[in-house]
């Protein structure tokens, strides 16, 4: 245990490290969330307050998705892109010559991708209710257990990405696809209700679509656990499914990587 | 028990094209890149690798660092299988391989090395001792501070070293440490195998060069085409030129070096 969060600190560390010496990012990043929320905001205003999907103003309904959605996004692109750029530089097979198992590497790295953006997260949300005045009502636990379970499914979909770009080097095809789909399906800039109905079929099947829901409830509307148990449930079932199933995938191809030889291929 | 043992161990890479480059000129194929090849190397013992490029040098010290796994036979180090007991091996096996990029960009020396080390689970009380340790055996204690994207080739090469020997592993694999060190640096390094080796520590090297050969190694294997061609040892007295010779005689291959004088 002590081993494993040694080996969590240091990677923390080194990406802390790294991104503080990129040392224009952190203010780009902090523009571009104020840029990207106003645009949301004056298309809010565009609209007018006669739209309330679900019942919420537009503003805050766009706030939550596209938030959480970039979250999710983001997340994942910034864990692939940490494999794709330790394939190039060779780094991944020294990695993998390290006495920390593959998979546990995955996983403790793949937290600090999702620790930055999920400091994003709380940037832009704490962005939009204080200079764009979106109103909420958080109930804050229903909002930890939606994160919680958010930050699980996302965590697989960052593995699955990555399992794609180590068997056949293609991880940002796959997520730029996966992403445009999600865009459309999960509900992130207007209500699955609005979609045809085999499309919004289609969006019941989608893990984010809950997470996008289950947020909004609980910081939107102040809803208790009770009271979004279905949605929770299903998170959970989600969650535990995909993940165990995103780290199986992720060790075997890096098994066939290294028996193939193609641990530095990209 | 011998620290490496290679038994009847064959590793073969298969090509496919490209997606749609059947329309160009890239076609599968396979490449043999070990046939066979048996050797063991017991504990203490400096062995270097010599032969041609494309013989099978990184092959045979990633299949024991784990990086691959070997299509046939197995590969074992300390009694403990790189297939089924890949982890305990990990444990044991530092590797200096030959791409000099394989670090953090935007971190110093002492910060690659430390991130290494924990992963490598050294102890945080011994982490700093020995990281200072490792950059004086190498040279780079005046760089430590110094982001490595502004290294040299030399120096990373020493990085890597640095790298490999921080978990004190008892099997050390250097691919062609000094190819890109200057004189000094090479003696010195050449010092540290031998003091190594007295540690107990077993060594497989890599190399093109002849002098380091007989300068560090107890024992030769010579690869060539994947297979072995010859395993003996580095007799006493014996100099870069005869092992010159015994290399181009083995191989069959010309030393134009040779005809020109």
């Amino acid at each position: 245990m002590t081993s494993t969060i040694d080996k969590l600190q240091a990677i923390l560390r080194r990406d802390l490290l790294t991104a503080v010496r990129h040392r224009s990012g952190f203010v780009v990043t902090l523009v571009g969330v104020f840029f990207e929320l106003a645009a949301f905001y004056f298309l809010s205003r565009a609209i007018g307050p006669g739209f309330r999907p679900g019942g919420v103003e537009y503003f805050p309904f766009l706030l939550v998705g596209t938030g959480l959605y970039t979250f999710f996004v983001m997340s994942a692109q910034a864990f692939l892109s940490s494999v794709q750029e330790a394939q190039q530089t060779g780094t991944l097979e020294v990695l993998m010559t390290t006495s920390t198992a593959p998979a546990e590497l995955v996983i403790l790295s793949s937290i600090s991708a999702f620790a930055r953006n999920l400091v994003n997260l709380a940037i832009y949300v704490f962005a939009g209710v204080a200079v764009f005045r979106a109103s909420i009502q958080a109930n804050f636990f229903s909002c930890a257990l939606v994160l919680v379970f958010s930050l699980a499914i996302a965590l697989a979909l960052g593995i699955a990405a990555a399992t794609l770009q180590v068997a056949f080097q293609k991880g940002s095809s796959v997520l730029w696809l996966l992403s445009s789909g999600l865009w459309l399906l999960s509900g992130t800039m207007f209500p699955t209700q609005s979609l045809p109905r085999p499309l919004e079929y289609v969006s019941r099947m989608v893990p984010f679509s809950y997470a996008i829901d289950g947020m909004r409830r609980a910081l939107l509307e102040g809803q208790s656990p009770a009271a979004m148990s279905g949605t929770l449930a299903m998170l959970a079932a989600f969650a535990l499914v995909l993940l165990p199933l995103a780290l199986i995938a992720l060790s075997l191809s890096l098994r066939r990587a290294r028996q193939n030889g193609t641990l530095s291929y990209y | 028990m011998d620290a490496v043992v290679f038994q009847s161990v064959g590793k073969t890479f298969r090509h496919r094209p490209a997606l749609f480059n059947w329309l160009g000129r890239e076609r599968g194929g396979e490449t043999i890149a070990l046939k066979d090849v048996s050797f063991s190397a017991a504990p203490a013992e400096v062995l270097a690798l010599l032969g041609p490029n494309g013989s099978g040098k990184t092959t045979t010290l990633k299949l024991i660092s784990t990086m691959l796994l070997p299509d046939a036979g197995s590969v074992r180090v300390a009694g403990c299988d790189t297939r089924g007991d890949s982890g305990l091996v990990r444990r044991q096996v530092g590797i200096a391989i030959a791409t000099e990029r394989s670090f953090f960009p935007r971190l110093s020396a002492r910060e690659n090395l430390d991130f290494f080390a924990a992963l490598d689970e050294v102890s945080r009380r011994e982490r700093r001792e020995r990281i200072a340790e490792v950059l004086s055996e190498t040279g780079l204690e005046e760089q430590s501070d110094t982001l490595v994207m502004k290294f040299s080739s030399g120096m990373f090469q020493r990085l890597g070293i640095a790298r490999a020997l921080v978990k004190r592993p008892a099997v050390l694999l250097l691919d062609e440490p000094t190819r890109s060190m200057d004189a000094a640096t090479t003696a010195h390094f050449w010092t540290t195998i031998r003091a190594l080796a007295k540690q107990k520590t077993t060594i497989l090297i890599a190399t093109h060069n002849f002098a380091e050969a007989t300068a560090v190694a107890d024992r030769l294997l010579l690869l060539h085409r994947g297979e072995l061609l010859a395993d003996r040892r580095v007799l006493e007295h014996e100099n870069a030129d005869e092992l010159r010779s015994f290399y181009f005689r083995m191989t069959g291959e010309i030393d134009e070096a040779a005809l020109k004088i």
